[in-house]
């Protein structure tokens, strides 16, 4: 892993396209803006692990489970 | 085996006799299980608000969905350009939107649907996708029946 330390407002280039500032830092929050592509999809990873796990939970269902 | 019909094997629902035209591309998969990529969909039954997304080449893979208008009547959920894009959606495009549905082992009553996760189907070119939204705004997790027991169906 590529390790960086920025300052408030400084921002560093993933390719020639996307660009991540840090915008703010508050105690162990940092807000981060995202300037990219429309193409590029970004998420918290929180939310796909989410979304993950539940599908695994659902992927075990059988017709049998739901009421007549 | 008629060349217009290909039979799939399923753990659920035995071998299934589909049309072409009843598999539905899923190019990255759902969320997790990017191996399977086309999948068909089943009616639970006639008139049941639910159906399996039953995958082609997996027999033991299958999602229960819903209709989230079923129990969420403003449920619009947005979709980027980018996956719009992906799935060749115009305004006009004919689209389904189900959600998976997560049955707690032995509560059916207790049943959620996640919608921070909906399936949007261009129901033309038979592609779809799972579309991520801000859990912030759409749980994962919404019940179905609400929780007081009066309101349980009889």
């Amino acid at each position: 892993m590529l390790v960086l330390t920025r300052k408030l407002n400084q921002s560093i280039f993933i390719g020639d396209s996307i660009e991540v500032v840090v915008l703010e830092v508050r105690g162990d929050q940092v807000r981060l803006g995202i300037k990219a592509p429309r193409d590029v999809v970004v998420h918290r990873k929180e939310v796909f692990e989410q979304i993950q796990a539940e599908n695994e939970s659902a992927s075990g269902a059988s017709p049998s489970d739901l009421p007549e | 085996m008629t060349p217009t019909s290909t039979s799939i094997s399923t753990t659920r629902f035995g071998e299934l006799e589909i049309s072409p035209e009843a598999i539905i591309k899923f190019p990255e998969g759902m969320i997790g299980f990017e191996n399977s990529l086309e999948y068909t969909l089943v009616p639970h039954s006639e008139e049941s608000p639910f159906v399996w997304l039953q995958s082609v080449r997996q027999p033991d893979l299958a999602f229960l969905l819903m209709n989230p208008e079923d129990v969420v009547p403003d449920y619009a959920p947005t979709i980027s350009g980018h996956e719009a894009e992906q799935l060749g959606l115009s305004e006009e495009t004919p689209r389904l939107v189900y959600t998976v549905v997560t049955i707690p082992p032995g509560k059916p009553e207790d049943m959620t649907i996640n919608l921070a996760g909906p399936l949007v189907i261009n129901a033309e070119a038979r592609t779809g996708r799972q579309i991520v939204l801000d859990t912030r705004s759409y749980p994962v997790r919404h019940r179905v029946h609400e929780k007081h027991p009066e309101r349980k169906a009889a």
